[in-house]
């Protein structure tokens, strides 16, 4: 990274090593090599090509939210209704067609139109407000829960879309949404794809545009920022949205790979997608972090979930690898940001 | 870190307006000529589980049929279970329909509300335990009856490996299900935990299992939405293994009538909550004991290709 | 209104001739309410000067800077910029018009990488439309020679403006307003949580940034550290101006003795001759820094 112009000699010191292991996704990365060989080494699937098929289809989604999280956390702010997001999108879809016969691509956008709107109500809130997200978003969660529960029961009569197969054009989403190609033998799900060019974009918009500056300084500092001249409201409503838009994403990626989705999809995965964004580098507190951390969060959660499976574990043994992995995120992070904070 | 804790407090704050919720109070009118009786039915299954939707569909329909209240609420902590059922007692209903999957949590408010002269109907779970808390009867079937009749199926069918989905951990009900499945079907059933919230998680749960141990020959679901995400793991794996399910759902009938599934056990959730509100309203018009002091079963059905046709239509309305 | 800034905007590029007056304040005040929080206040702004604003704390000095930078507008009074009056309704509209703070706390952002700190709000960006990105090597160039400009020789422009020492983050706001093409450059305290070494490399800066052509406006409660760089002096006292001095019409005592309320002070040296003997090292430099 040093310039033509300028040569130090004192940079020459610092190698590529040392400045791979300042970047905040170091340690996921470290972690994620660390458990596919593991498992790689311990079990005879889980390095196969259908055997990788399976771990990325149950990273992908979690890691287009864990993404979508990350810059919001980024950015300083939670949000807690990004879970029921993705159930509320698809109940939408999966009602308008099957029950009101709209067509498949109009529902679609209704959705997606839907899922900006409560994004942008919780952006708004939150910085009209002043309280903390958890809070605002909070309320969205237990809001949009009672909706995906009471709503949908109140409309078709049941808790989980029926049906949907039948359903005019569904193919021609499908294929968007929740179609497999066959690669090397391993079915790759059209999630997966969406998830690396998630994650891509998010990359690139966070360390090479103006907006990803925005981003980093509303969450390290947003007083200096707002003096500075970014425009913190938009930059966080944005972000809000952000959030909403790709819980409408993995709402269309759910409904159309598994043809139906029910009230209470995604209620509690609000969490994990906090914890695979942590696990990535992002601070709790905000203004740093990183896309791809985050993607690589997900990816050791997929990778864990389905290597206990692959090992013969009892997977309840899931929920406490999660909550290590945390632990030892957090402590990770905290000392790093320290080391970034405090003068030489 | 000052955050983490703040996550803490709303959540336990999250957890006591649940708690709070769901004992809306507008009985008690006038005494007329005809009174207006009105029962509660307190359950402990989750909202937006399709099992425990039915039984709700089906206590608000005899409500609607008898012309009487019904009030439907429900909470998976037999603490606050219990907060529920007392809350009843206190607002003077004229009958209470329980689910008891943990009895001993509910045993002094359901005697209480016995005490109380209050009737109660036991459904779903807690047969052993009805007699002794003094309730009329209990409607239903233990997880153990359904699990045991789907295991005698399966074993019919020569079915020796299985795995047994489990879609919501530390889910007593779920357990007793999947232990039953295994006394009667013999050979090997092993109990696999997914994440019900993910359906897509659910699938590549299940792809896992199937590719790495590739003698599976039955993967058994517990409830209908599960059992569309096994039949596609089983697509993805290559895996020969047949599914079979607890509960219904219209796309479980089709894909029933379509082959990938080979039977469903419906334990009628729906009979559940109609019977329940039946057996409180003769005894407040007739003071009829229903049962004679025995446990009436509500299931199992087996819905296999031969009369998928003729339940379609009522999966499809949700009530079965 | 919209039009007019523009107008102004454009007259950015252009600089002032030494000596010519970009802000004039006139009689101006605030309140909050019915608190008055600043009355009376004029002084002015002038291309390559200094202008001092000095005040004990709670004087009114946050208030006037506020209103210099377009968070607050004022109530009261006229405020003239390039000599029309003006009403700045956001630190936006104050940048527009060539106007840069450089509060105390800096406004940087710490766990941000200097560069981006440096052109945080007004990146470089090529290419064109979704394709627009930012220009990292450019920027890093930039700031690098604006950075060694201003004195200050950085390793690495990637490490995190938290790891730079309060004198270094300091001058790097101050480079960035000036290399944003500030006519003035407002510095609240500067030198307020700085070591005497670290002041006098901020003083320098500010010096240079004189030199560059930039109005300056220096505030501080130390008249030690106002009295070198400064041109003028405007002291407040309880939210009212107690004068706008040239430097040709005031020496660094009577700055001192003004600025610690004259009078009180004198008494308070008097009484410290009496108990500690005229001697002492206390009461000597107080006289000679009343007197």
């Amino acid at each position: 990274m040093t310039t033509a112009t300028v040569t130090d000699e004192r940079i020459a010191r610092t190698s590529t090593v040392t400045k791979l292991l300042k970047r905040p996704e170091i340690g996921a990365l470290v972690a994620a090599i660390v458990i596919f060989v593991f498992f790689a080494a311990t079990t005879s699937v889980f390095a196969t090509a259908p055997g990788a098929s399976t771990w990325l289809r149950g990273a992908s989604t979690i890691g287009i939210m864990a993404v979508a999280v990350a810059l919001l956390m980024i950015g300083g702010e939670f949000d807690l209704s990004a879970g029921a997001m993705t159930g509320f999108t698809g109940l939408i879809v999966g009602v308008l067609t099957t029950e009101y016969g709209l067509n498949i691509w109009a529902a679609i956008l209704v959705s997606l139109a839907l899922a900006l709107l409560v994004g942008f109500i919780n952006g708004v809130l939150v910085m009209k407000t002043g309280l903390p997200s958890f809070i605002v978003t909070l309320g969205t969660f237990f809001v949009l829960q009672g909706i995906d529960l009471a709503g949908t029961k109140a409309l078709i009569g049941q808790v989980a879309i029926q049906g949907m197969s039948n359903v005019p054009y569904y193919d021609s989403a499908k294929k968007v949404f929740g179609s497999a190609a066959d690669i090397g033998g391993g079915l790759v799900y059209a999630s997966v794809f969406w998830w690396l060019a998630v994650t891509a974009i998010a990359t690139w918009v966070l360390l090479r545009t103006r907006t990803g500056n925005w981003i980093f300084s509303v969450g390290g500092q947003q007083t200096a920022a707002r003096q500075i001249g970014v425009p913190v409201f938009k930059t966080k409503v944005g972000l809000f949205m952000t959030t909403a838009g790709a819980g409408w994403l993995v709402g269309m990626l759910l409904l159309f790979t598994t043809s139906t989705v029910q009230s209470n999809t995604g209620v509690g995965q609000e969490f994990i997608y906090i914890i695979c964004a942590v696990v990535g580098g992002c601070l709790m507190t905000g203004g740093y972090g990183s896309a791809i951390g985050a993607a690589l969060g997900a990816l050791i959660y997929g990778m864990v979930n389905q290597g206990i499976v692959y090992s013969g574990w009892d997977n309840n043994w899931l929920k406490a690898f999660l909550g290590v992995m945390l632990l030892g995120a957090v402590l990770l992070n905290e000392w790093v940001r320290k080391r970034a904070e405090t003068a030489r | 870190m000052k955050k983490i804790k703040i996550v803490g407090a709303i959540l336990a704050a999250g957890t006591l307006l649940a708690a709070c919720s769901g004992t809306g109070s507008d009985s008690g009118t006038a005494d007329t000529a005809k009174k207006d009786y009105t029962y509660a039915v307190i359950t402990h299954g989750a909202p937006g589980d399709a099992f425990w939707d039915r039984v709700k569909s089906g206590a608000e329909q005899a409500g609607k049929d008898y012309g009487v209240k019904v009030e439907y609420s429900s909470d998976a902590d037999p603490a606050k279970q219990s907060q529920l059922i007392d809350g009843a007692v206190a607002d003077k209903v004229d009958g209470i329909v329980v689910s008891m999957a943990n009895p001993d949590g509910l045993e002094a408010s359901v005697k209480k509300a016995v005490a109380a002269g209050v009737p109660v109907i036991t459904i779903n779970s807690g047969v052993d335990k009805f007699k002794d808390f003094g309730a009329i009867t209990h409607i239903g079937q233990t997880e153990t009856i359904a699990g045991q009749a789907v295991g005698e199926k399966l074993k019919a069918d020569g079915s020796k490996n299985a795995i047994c989905v489990i879609q919501e951990a530390g889910n007593v009900g779920l357990e007793e299900r999947c232990k039953a499945v295994a006394e009667t079907m013999g050979g090997k059933v092993e109990n696999l935990q997914v994440d019900g919230t993910d359906d897509n998680a659910v699938s590549a749960t299940i792809t896992s299992k199937l590719q790495s141990e590739t003698g599976i020959d039955t993967v058994v679901t517990l409830g209908g939405q599960y059992a569309i995400d096994a039949v596609s793991a089983v697509k993805d794996s290559g895996s020969k293994a047949k599914v079979a399910t607890f509960d219904l759902s219209e796309d479980v009938i089709k894909d029933i009538q379509a082959g990938t599934i080979l039977f469903a056990v419906d334990q009628q959730p729906y009979v559940q909550g109609f019977m329940g509100v039946t057996g409180l309203y003769l005894k407040s018009i007739n003071g009829n004991d229903i049962g004679g002091g025995q446990p009436i079963n509500s299931g199992p059905a087996f819905i296999t290709k031969e009369n998928a046709d003729a339940v379609l239509k009522f999966a499809a309305n949700g009530t079965r | 209104m919209s039009d007019k800034k523009t107008e102004q905007a454009t007259n950015v590029a252009a600089p002032a001739a030494a000596g010519t007056a970009v802000i004039e304040v006139k009689d101006i005040g605030k309140r909050y309410g019915n608190i008055i929080a600043l009355s009376d206040v004029s002084t002015s702004v002038r291309a390559g000067e200094v202008t001092c604003v000095l005040g004990d704390n709670g004087a009114g000095k946050s208030t006037f800077i506020k209103i210099l930078a377009g968070a607050h507008e004022h109530s009261d009074g006229d405020l003239l910029i390039d000599g029309q009056a003006t009403t700045l309704s956001s630190p936006r509209a104050a940048l527009e018009l060539g106007i840069a703070t450089v509060y105390q706390d800096l406004a940087v952002v710490p766990l941000m990488p200097v560069w981006r700190n440096f052109f945080l709000g007004s990146e470089i960006t090529k290419g064109f439309g979704p394709f627009k990105k930012l220009d990292v090597d450019e920027m890093k160039r930039i700031t690098k020679d604006e950075l060694a400009a201003m004195g200050i020789d950085l390793r690495d422009v990637e490490q995190p403006i938290g790891t730079l020492s309060g004198g270094e983050r300091q001058c790097v706001a101050i480079a960035r307003a000036v290399y944003f093409g500030a006519r003035v450059l407002i510095l609240d305290e500067p030198t307020a949580a700085l070591g005497v070494k670290q002041s006098g490399v901020v003083l320098k800066y500010i010096a240079k940034a004189r030199d560059r052509g930039l109005g300056v406006v220096f505030i501080t409660h130390n008249p030690h550290h106002a009295y070198p760089v400064g041109d003028r002096f405007m002291l407040l006292r309880r939210g009212k101006s107690m004068g706008d001095f040239p430097k040709a019409e005031m020496t660094l005592e009577e700055l001192t003795s003004m600025m610690a309320g004259g009078a009180e002070l004198e008494s308070l040296a008097h009484e410290l001759e009496k108990t500690m003997g005229a001697d002492s090292e206390i009461a000597q430099t107080m006289k000679a820094d009343v007197t």
